[in-house]
């Protein structure tokens, strides 16, 4: 049997009896036991994990995990993880009663995206797709409103520009901020019902579970 | 829940599942058959785009 890790967590409670507990120095890493020759990409163990997921983000704040790691049991995981302890242990004693919200919106003028054959080398690829990347932008009066409305409600926030055709505004919010995120949301729809966007969440810590000192 | 909501909120929980979290270290390659499903992950946001847009301009495409 292997364990698909789903996240990490500060309390042994925080993830029985909804997944297996795994003890990492004094935080728990929860895992989903599946057969060893069980493969990952498989439709309806995906459709299980993110089920699981969701049930601990209900029952605490967790750092995610990114699908896809496995561990035979406490010296792998610890082995694997030993780096990461440290800040998962401040992540979530400071933001333990806060969760991610993210809002994705479409571009308002979509780059093309660069052709890698129109490219001598893979460099010169990556730098014209990241250059694109970066150059890609809202409305103008969309972003304003995000960062009028959204933005006062989360303890962080980030834009980041993820492809050639869309951005996301990523919010840590605390818990009882959820609602008045939605109902934010909710106005946004209604004052740029032109505007292609997704608000979506509560999620675990994924944005912000990195970059915390 | 309309099905353009579900299948919009399936494709978001997949993307945050395979797109989002910490990387850790010696993590295994996952693949289904030969597809890397850092690429699946890539077409789930490109679908999770397209989607957003149809399903907030419905009237527009019909």
């Amino acid at each position: 049997m292997k364990l698909v890790v789903i996240g990490a967590h500060r309390e042994r409670n925080d993830v029985e009896p909804l997944a297996e507990a795994i003890a990492v120095s004094d935080l728990w890493l929860s895992g989903m036991a599946v057969e060893e020759s069980q493969p990952l990409g498989d439709r309806d163990l995906l459709l299980r994990v993110a089920k699981t997921r969701a049930a601990l983000l209900d029952r605490a704040t967790f750092v995610a995990i990114r699908y896809g790691f496995t561990a035979h049991g406490e010296s792998e995981a610890m082995a694997k993880c030993a780096a990461h302890i440290d800040r998962w242990r401040r992540v979530l004693n400071d933001f333990r009663d806060c969760v991610e919200m993210t809002l994705k919106v479409a571009a308002a003028a979509p780059r093309a995206r660069p052709d890698r054959h129109d490219f001598e080398s893979g460099a010169a690829y990556i730098r014209a797709l990241h250059e694109a990347t970066r150059a890609t932008d809202v409305a103008p009066e969309f972003r304003k409103a995000v960062d009028d409305t959204l933005a006062p409600l989360a303890v962080k926030y980030r834009w980041s520009n993820r492809d050639t055709s869309s951005l996301e505004f990523a919010a840590l919010v605390k818990r009882q901020n959820v609602d008045a995120i939605d109902d934010a949301g909710a106005a946004l729809k209604r004052d740029f019902p032109s505007v292609p966007f997704l608000l979506s969440g509560p999620w675990p810590l994924e944005v912000f579970a990195d970059d915390h000192e | 829940m309309s099905d353009a909501d579900e299948e919009l909120s399936l494709l978001e929980t997949l993307d945050h599942l395979l797109d989002r979290g910490v990387v850790i270290a010696g993590e295994a390659v996952v693949s289904i058959g030969d597809v890397d499903l850092l690429y699946l992950g890539l077409n789930v946001v490109l679908a999770n785009v397209d989607a957003i847009i149809r399903t907030s301009q419905p009237k527009q495409r019909q």
